[in-house]
């Protein structure tokens, strides 16, 4: 078979579930999807073990093998998650099928993004994700959820608006948006840095970086479980792909030291916000954001520190999609996302809330989770070239956050005098524990990781 | 050339002017049209000049056409018209700005924009005038902050792309087509949708009114 068609195979497999979902048969955009998103998870995993492939159009290397790999196993448990989940929702703003044909295209415009080796047609398939994500936000038809997707749609556009400019100055200095050949060589000019520094605000955007963030608590907060899940565990880490290209092409003190300011600056605000939270999805975004801060300052410091990056990107995207996976199902039974409202979750689905319990401890870097050690790999990188004093800053919002999302996870698992009637308990449950477990083995293929991100450290 | 380039800027601003002191969503989206096709005369001319002619400059001059000027007004018309019954009076209740305070805003826009570029690019670039696309990008941010109804907001982005157009073109040369063109592709796609989630939107808040301040804080 034609090496270039191997590595397409992904994104066509989600984009036929995509174009199957659209015939008007029973269940069948059920059927398409659950077939899609396995196929496109087994093509990413024997992506993940042919060589490193470059031409004119696709730029494949162990970065974008690895993010592959999470967007497929993210789609493959947000779709199982939603066969049952959407039975939960009651005001549909569209039909089951327009759902599906959605996640898929939303899916393939990932693949998309983080396979192409230009970086116009990267902009293209981040915004394209924008497109496809916007009306998945609104599923649930009422007045706030519709804001929340029009309020994506304006401030995301508008920041990738700042990106498509970078993406004029860099062509205009380099005369190639090819992502090969500005990495082989780039022109050392004031207007190629200005780009570079536009793409890491503008992408920066999309990816829920201060001070560009106020969408992603708004949409987090308000769109379906499922949604909430995959946009956390992977839109994210993808726009955030684009922005460590970025800074791969142009390694410079300052496009470093700009990076790292705002993800330190996106760690301490995400912090910080987590303590007032009184809605548990709202809190959980920000835990996302503040996730998202550290890959930043991972990006930035380059070596063991975007290995560190790399290992939260992929053990975040399970353990994330695995608490908000749960969100749905405490929202199904308590119908409200207020924190002060929800008590003896362990007494009324133990399963769920022992998950949710041990999945907060990991989307917050609790050892022996992968994503604490990401931050050790970071953290040793930025106290080499920072010092302690810095590092000790961000360890010290790390600890907020810690505390917050755990201290108020505990109180809606384990508070509650009186008893409850213990719930049945919900199949869909077990694809969060799935991703639980996935996320803890993800510590098991470091080694890997680091094989295969070998020509970047 | 480049004098009619910076005829044609200067018309893009003026007409981004109209459209903050333009009060009626309608007339905006026209204003919003015509501009789109001062951009399409500009990427002709653009093609032109060029010592080979880029065939590929006229073919996105049509795509511009086709797509900004004409099918994007008529999506956001047609969705007008199914969410209100007297379109034409649909209007902005509360512009942030009044007439003087918009001009005296866009007069201080313009300046920033031109400070901005003389002071970090035009060493560089050495483009006249090449501070034009800057001040039409920050017209469009404050049409979109400055107003409360999707739809202007909506045609404040894509202003803010027809900026980036002239930018691309003007100063540097232009995009390669195929990005160009999926920039285009995008635009469209996303006027579509939210269209249908401004539909939405707006039928809510005619309802119910403005519910959702408490909830979404950003």
């Amino acid at each position: 078979m034609n090496q270039h068609i191997i590595y397409l195979l992904p994104i066509f497999f989600s984009l036929f579930g995509a174009i199957i979902c659209i015939i008007p048969v029973r269940y069948l955009d059920r059927v398409a999807s659950v077939i899609a998103s396995v196929l496109s998870l087994s093509s990413a995993i024997y992506i993940l073990f042919r060589p490193v492939y470059i031409d004119g159009f696709l730029y494949i290397d162990g970065l974008s093998k690895l993010l592959i790999l999470t967007i497929a196993m993210v789609y493959l448990s947000t779709v199982l998650y939603s066969l049952s989940y959407l039975k939960h929702i009651e005001n549909l703003l569209f039909q089951h099928r327009l759902y599906y044909i959605l996640l898929n295209i939303f899916v393939a415009t990932m693949f998309f993004s983080v396979s192409v080796n230009n970086l116009g047609l990267i902009w293209v398939g981040i915004e394209a994700t924008t497109v496809s994500s916007a009306l998945l936000i609104a599923t649930e038809n009422n007045q706030v959820t519709v804001e929340s997707a029009w309020r994506y749609v304006i401030i995301v556009s508008t920041g990738l608006v700042i990106s498509l400019i970078s993406i004029t100055f860099i062509y205009g200095s380099a005369g190639t948006l090819s992502l090969h050949e500005l990495l082989l060589h780039h022109p050392d000019n004031r207007v190629f840095m200005i780009g570079i520094l536009l793409g890491i605000v503008g992408f920066g955007t999309k990816a829920g970086v201060f001070p560009m963030h106020t969408w992603l608590p708004d949409v987090h907060g308000k769109a379906p479980a499922p949604v909430s899940a995959i946009f956390s565990a992977v839109l994210l880490p993808v726009a955030l792909y684009a922005i460590a290209r970025f800074i791969q092409i142009f390694p410079s003190d300052t496009i470093k030291l700009f990076a790292l300011i705002l993800g330190v600056l996106t760690v301490a605000v995400a912090a910080l916000m987590m303590t007032v939270q009184s809605n548990y999805k709202r809190m959980f975004a920000y835990s996302s954001m503040e996730n998202m801060g550290m890959i930043l300052i991972g990006f930035s410091l380059g070596g063991y520190g975007l290995l560190g990056a790399v290992i939260i990107i992929v053990s975040h995207g399970l353990a994330k999609s695995s608490v908000f996976f749960l969100t749905g199902d405490v929202l199904s039974i308590y119908h409200t996302t207020d924190i002060q409202k929800v008590h003896g979750l362990i007494q009324r689905l133990p399963r769920a809330a022992a998950t949710l319990f041990i999945a907060a401890m990991a989307v917050t870097g609790a050892p022996p989770f992968a994503i604490f050690v990401g931050e050790l790999f970071i953290f040793s990188v930025l106290i080499t070239q920072y010092g302690w004093l810095l590092a000790l800053v961000v360890i010290l919002f790390l600890a907020i956050a810690f505390i917050s999302v755990n201290f108020k996870t505990g109180k809606m698992i384990f508070t509650g005098n009186e008893s409850f009637k213990r719930e049945r308990s919900r199949t869909e449950t077990w694809v969060a524990i799935v991703n639980l477990v996935l996320s803890f083995i993800v510590v098991l293929f470091i080694p890997y990781f680091e094989l295969l991100l070998k020509n970047l450290l | 050339m480049n004098q009619i380039f910076e005829v044609l800027g200067f018309l893009l601003i003026v007409f981004t002017l109209l459209m903050q002191w333009e009060i009626h969503v309608r007339r905006i989206i026209i204003l919003f049209a015509a501009s789109s096709f001062i951009i399409a005369i500009f990427l002709v001319l653009l093609g032109l000049s060029r010592p080979h002619e880029e065939y590929l400059l006229f073919v996105l001059a049509g795509l511009t056409i086709v797509v900004r000027g004409i099918t994007i007004p008529v999506v956001m018309n047609k969705a007008l018209r199914r969410l209100y019954n007297k379109p034409w009076r649909v209007r902005e209740d509360k512009p942030l700005f009044g007439v003087g305070g918009s001009i005296l805003l866009s007069l201080v826009l313009i300046a920033i924009g031109y400070f901005i570029y003389q002071n970090s690019l035009y060493s560089v670039l050495k483009v006249r005038s090449g501070s034009v696309p800057f001040a039409l990008f920050l017209q469009a941010s404050l049409l979109i902050i400055s107003h409360k109804h999707a739809y202007i907001q909506m045609i404040g982005f894509l202003v803010m792309e027809n900026a980036v157009v002239m930018l691309s073109g003007w100063v540097f040369g232009g995009l390669p087509f195929i990005i160009e063109a999926g920039v285009i592709l995008d635009l469209l796609g996303l006027v579509v949708v939210s269209s249908l989630i401004i539909r939405v939107r707006e039928s809510a808040i005619l309802r119910e009114g403005d519910t959702y301040e408490s909830e979404l804080r950003g």
